[in-house]
């Protein structure tokens, strides 16, 4: 096996050559053009081509194709499906509902801007902070990924490694927003899929082909060896399903680029990115499952060194620099939707709607407001990756208060009666409830096991309701969610608690869709939809 | 048979990449020739 180590010169040829790249086609963004409301939602006017690989690129982080290829080493077969085929599914899932907000309001910026039109502050800020902080913490992650890479394929330290990542990134954000983050987006996609494309097969054949299979085969479990195993559903795809909802409605990335496609491309651009999503992520979770049948052990018993080992061990030298590439790819993509997205949320979101007040907002201030954001959430996320932060317990926390965002934030586009107690009051209950769970401060043991196992059910129902309420409407929507209640209510109660971090997030579902359901029926008061367009528009007057 | 099966479950994937890929670059150059046709930038 040669060595990881691509060296000094080379390495910072390849960071050059690729954040050089990137810088150069930013700079083909006219900048007497930009305005406000531009460098968050790029004129609502962006066609298929780069909106489609800009979702993509954005959906695809570092941590996914890690995570994708650890799924399949640790569970074999079925371990990239149930770690890709969710979270691509996601996205499509979503699709109706970006349907309807645009709809709704064609010029907003924010999902919270949206959420302030229809009920308020508290509930547009409880959107919009749990937005920046899971912001804050995906580019913390994706600077660790790549001073992670960085130190490990260079003589270069981690430090330098992220000081280069963030500023490679920041460079050619900084100036156009969101233009630039979706523009340089269709590159990196060209480089990530380019390189799935070939260090997929590559790696596969230079590894012995299909006699892998053959002489691997007892290496294996027979979970591992299984299509259908239950040992990857319950604690890889489940836990999954749960979450991967809760973070497309809770991610500003997704929000911003369904604002800024043109309305009549939202439908293609969706779909394509759905698929481009789960065949890169569960394509290189194969890696991982080839790595498994080979017998090779990761370094350091670090399940994210398996993608690099196997490149190192069977690729030339050429091929190396191309998955280097990928890595860096995926997760600058990530990391320039992350600063756009929370410039977005600080322009909009504080000082836009809250603190300049309707009309009081100046767009010129609000440009320079967004660029100090990207510099100061930067500078924060490179002092948690430097500082080796543990952010995993955080992002489990920003997945829960989006788990129990999403019920309430839907129905608010749906339905006329809920408000804005009703609203606040089922997420914070929702949130206090996941937390005693997640943290084991609740024990589920007798009773209490019986009860949250009961409120997990309807929890499930409410995820299967929505993903078929979305499509189908509301009687089918309905009719979903029961069904599901009633083919999981005999098999989950006295069986669910034993997983408490699903059973956590599915409380987060079921405890808020009982609350606001139950806060919102008898409200007399029915709000007009129609406020919402006027109420959540531009910034700039037409033609600034 | 199992070999040839699970190899082509492997190798199946990039070949859809490949596919998504190339809807995106043609929808692009398109894209750029549309915007250089009507004089207007493309994003």
């Amino acid at each position: 096996m040669q060595p990881l180590d691509l060296g000094t010169p080379l390495t910072l040829v390849l960071l050059f050559v690729f954040f050089g790249g990137t810088f150069l086609i930013s700079l083909s963004i006219g900048k007497k053009r930009e305005n406000a409301d531009s460098y968050m939602t790029a004129g609502n006017n962006v066609g298929f081509g780069i909106s489609a690989a800009s979702m993509t690129a954005t959906w695809i982080w570092a941590a996914s194709l890690y995570a994708s290829a650890t799924s399949g080493y640790t569970y074999g077969l079925s371990g990239p499906i149930h770690y890709g085929l969710w979270g691509a599914l996601m996205i499509l899932f979503i699709y109706p509902f970006g349907k309807r907000i645009r709809s709704l309001a064609p010029r907003a910026h924010t999902l919270a801007e949206i959420l302030h039109a229809r009920h308020g502050q508290s509930s547009q800020l409880l959107l919009a902070g749990s937005n920046l902080l899971g912001s804050l913490l995906s580019l913390t992650s994706n600077f660790i990924a790549g001073g992670a890479l960085i130190s490990m394929m260079s003589p270069l330290s981690f430090s330098t490694g992220i000081l280069l990542i963030a500023g490679g990134v920041l460079i050619y954000t900084l100036w156009s927003g969101i233009r630039a983050s979706m523009l340089t987006d269709f590159i990196q996609v060209c480089a990530m899929l380019g390189a799935v494309i070939i260090v997929v097969p590559a790696s596969f054949f230079a590894a012995g082909g299909s006699s892998i299979f053959a002489d691997g085969a007892q290496n294996l479990t027979a979970q591992q060896r299984s299509f259908f195993s239950s040992e990857a559903f319950f604690n890889q795809g489940a836990p999954f399903i749960a979450a991967v909802l809760a973070y497309a409605i809770g991610n500003q990335t997704i929000a911003q680029r369904l604002f800024a496609v043109r309305e009549d491309m939202i439908k293609q651009t969706f779909v394509t990115a759905t698929v481009g999503y789960g065949a890169t992520v569960i394509g290189v979770g194969m890696l991982g499952v080839l790595a498994l049948y080979l017998g090779i052990e990761p370094a350091d018993g670090d399940a994210n060194n398996l993608i690099p080992q196997l490149a190192a061990g069977y690729l030339p030298l050429a091929f190396l620099c191309l998955f280097f590439i990928m890595i860096i790819g995926s997760l600058a993509s990530t990391a320039d939707s992350d600063l756009a997205a929370m410039s977005s949320i600080v322009m909009t979101d504080i000082y836009g709607r809250n603190i300049a007040g309707k009309t009081g907002a100046k767009p010129q201030l609000m440009l320079l407001i967004g660029r100090i954001t990207m510099i100061a959430a930067t500078g924060m996320a490179m002092f948690f990756a430097s500082s080796r932060f543990d952010i995993l317990d955080l992002l489990v926390l920003v997945g829960a208060i989006w788990g129990a965002l999403v019920f309430p934030v839907i129905a608010s586009f749906y339905w006329n009666k809920v408000n804005n107690s009703g609203f606040t009051v089922s997420v914070l209950a929702a949130l206090a409830v996941f937390t005693l769970v997640r943290t084991g401060w609740l024990p589920l043991e007798g009773t209490v096991a019986i009860i949250t196992d009961l409120l997990s059910v309807v929890g499930i129902g409410v995820i299967a309701g929505l993903m078929i309420f979305g499509f189908f409407g509301l009687k089918a929507g309905v009719a979903a969610a029961l069904a599901m209640m009633l083919v999981t209510l005999p098999f989950a109660v006295g069986f669910l608690h034993q997983y408490p971090v699903l059973t956590a997030s599915l409380l987060a579902y079921g405890v808020s869709a009982i609350l606001c359901v139950a806060l919102s029926w008898f409200n007399k008061d029915e709000f007009d939809f129609d406020r919402i367009a006027h109420h959540a528009g531009q910034f700039d007057t037409p033609n600034t | 048979m199992t070999e040839i099966l699970l190899s082509a479950y492997v190798l199946i994937w990039p070949l859809i990449v490949a596919g998504v890929l190339l809807v995106l670059v043609r929808a692009f150059l398109r894209e750029i020739r549309e915007a250089r046709k009507d004089g207007r930038p493309m994003i």
